[in-house]
């Protein structure tokens, strides 16, 4: 592809006191694309997500995202240039309504300011109306609508990591980090959520790089497949490629060989 | 009067504890700073009250700033504990500060203007078949509707979106983060508003008193100020005003408990009954008067 990638990370550190969680990674993630992050666990997979996205400073390296450094940015900066993350466990806020979280996550909103709302009240209320209606043709889109003036809490764990990729979409991201995305979702609405991802990519060219640790999930939906161990990448290739690769086979057994 | 303070008071801690989810405990100081940052600019300075009274809210707001910047991104009891800290850093300041607040000798004289015009206002009342028996009964009337024009600002704007992004933070800050919301910046303007409003509730008490001493702020008002929080219902403003009416009647109504007992075994008992009507409602209705018991649920 001609297209620079949407994401480089370069030789990328984060030390945790005397433990080199991330230790040198470096990848880069084409735009447009459906990328998998696997390793074995420690292999520093979520402490690099929280690296990329801001919420752990990084100890070195760079991170560049559509060609810019966001190296050292706050999570809140890093989010509003388009690059939006989930998290593993997930952090729906139970006590909104299915609604008030996607409304929360709306762009641009001059309600959000103190005051806000009556100093610029028509620009308030108009993209209060815009992200309502966004928000209700998302929950739509993931069988969310009629929960829509539910407490959050009172989703199933299912429901809860498709709101949280809906919520995410809010912010009109162009790459989407998901930190295992289907682990304790069952396999109906794991299907789903992956039919979502996919329909995104091709509508919208949405980028996606996800943590799974199903490789049945991993070698079907992605076209490339990034493998980390002790804090390393140590295998980068399409996933039949990377599935024969003898460093990964020696990483997920190596311990037992 | 007294519940009308405390109302004005709390109000500010609902935003921050209930509604945002930050432990500010140095209320009392945030009003100490604004009784005194007013008195000290009438007294010392020669200010009109007018113009002194918005340079102390601003003074209150930039203390606010300042104890938030560093503190604010320590874990909630590790704030709750600077918070308090700060209070009676600056209890402390102004009883040994005297050339700036007298020290526990007090501060007098910073209310001439307030009884010029308490004292046309009874008139005027008079004037219009009020019968004002009391001269505390202009500041009264002033102070009741204060609460109720702040009450009705912050409760209107915790419902925009602006206040949806504070319960975003009690519930969630890192959500709130990785949804691109500077949570430091609300959590900031969270505490300043809640410092202004306990500087407001400052001027009412200073007024009230007439001699402002440092004992006045004494961290059990911000106590007083979280009971009314709790007993309310946690982010519930319409909890607030009852609770500090209820609160305060309590307090005030059991000073005449007519019982064959030495005054000061009175005065005791009347905290004891106070802090038994408090435990049976906690237990019976953990949510408070007007908080939603699902809510509280849900959020574990």
């Amino acid at each position: 592809m001609s297209d620079p990638p949407i994401l480089e990370v370069e030789d990328v550190a984060k030390r945790f006191g005397g433990v080199r969680a991330v230790d040198g990674a470096s990848f880069s993630v084409a735009r447009g694309s459906i990328t998998a992050l696997i390793g074995p666990n420690g292999a520093g997979k979520s402490s690099l997500f929280n690296v990329v996205t801001g919420f752990e400073r990084p100890d070195g390296g760079a991170v560049r995202y559509d060609g810019r450094s966001i190296y050292r940015l706050p999570p809140y900066a890093i989010a509003r240039r388009g690059m939006v993350r989930t998290f593993q466990l997930t952090k729906t806020l139970s006590v909104m309504t299915v609604l008030d979280n996607m409304l929360l996550a709306a762009p641009r909103h001059p309600g959000e300011r103190l005051g806000g709302s009556l100093v610029f009240a028509a620009a308030a209320r108009r993209r209060e109306r815009e992200a309502r209606e966004h928000a209700l043709s998302l929950l739509a889109t993931f069988a969310l609508a009629e929960m829509a003036n539910e407490y959050a809490g009172t989703l199933s764990g299912g429901q809860r990591k498709l709101l949280e990729l809906a919520r995410a979409l809010m912010l009109e991201p162009r790459l989407v980090l998901l930190d295992e995305p289907l682990a304790g979702v069952n396999p109906t609405l794991g299907r789903r959520l992956l039919e979502h991802i996919e329909q995104l990519r091709a509508d919208d060219g949405t980028t996606f790089l996800f943590v799974e640790h199903d490789m049945e999930v991993v070698m079907n939906h992605s076209d490339r497949v990034i493998v980390m161990a002790a804090g390393r990448v140590i295998a980068d290739g399409e996933p039949q490629a990377v599935r024969r690769d003898e460093a990964v086979i020696e990483a997920y057994l190596g311990a037992h060989a | 009067m007294l519940a009308a303070t405390y109302g004005i008071f709390a109000l500010g801690l609902q935003l921050n504890i209930g509604t945002t989810g930050i432990t500010n405990f140095g209320q009392a100081g945030f009003m100490a700073i604004g009784a005194y940052a007013m008195a000290i600019l009438v007294v010392r300075e020669g200010w009109s009250w007018w113009w002194a009274m918005p340079v102390a809210i601003v003074c209150a707001m930039a203390a606010a700033v300042l104890v938030g910047l560093p503190s604010l991104r320590l874990r909630a009891d590790y704030f709750a504990i600077t918070t308090l800290a700060f209070a009676e850093i600056v209890r402390y300041a102004a009883n040994n500060w005297r050339s700036l607040t007298n020290g526990n000798q007090g501060l007098l004289g910073y209310n001439a203007d307030w009884f010029k015009l308490s004292f046309r206002f009874g008139n005027w009342l008079n004037d219009h078949g009020i019968h004002v028996t009391s001269f505390l009964f202009p500041l009264m009337l002033v102070s009741w509707a204060l609460l109720l024009v702040l009450w009705l600002l912050v409760a209107a704007l915790v419902r925009t979106p602006w206040g949806r992004v504070l319960r975003a933070i009690r519930e969630d800050e890192d959500a709130a983060r990785a949804l691109g919301k500077n949570t430091l910046a609300y959590k900031l303007q969270s505490l300043a508003l809640s410092a202004a409003l306990a500087a407001i509730a400052g001027f009412v008490l200073a007024m009230n008193l007439t001699l402002l001493v440092p004992d006045q702020f004494d961290p059990v008002f911000t106590i007083f100020g979280v009971v009314i929080v709790i007993l309310g219902g946690l982010g519930s403003y319409v909890g607030v005003l009852v609770a500090s009416f209820l609160l305060m009647t309590l307090l005030e109504g059991t000073r005449y408990i007519g019982l064959p007992l030495a005054s000061d075994k009175i005065a005791a008992l009347r905290f004891i009954i106070v802090g038994l009507v408090l435990i049976l409602l906690m237990a019976f209705r953990p949510q408070g008067l007007f908080g939603k018991r699902k809510e509280m649920l849900l959020g574990e």
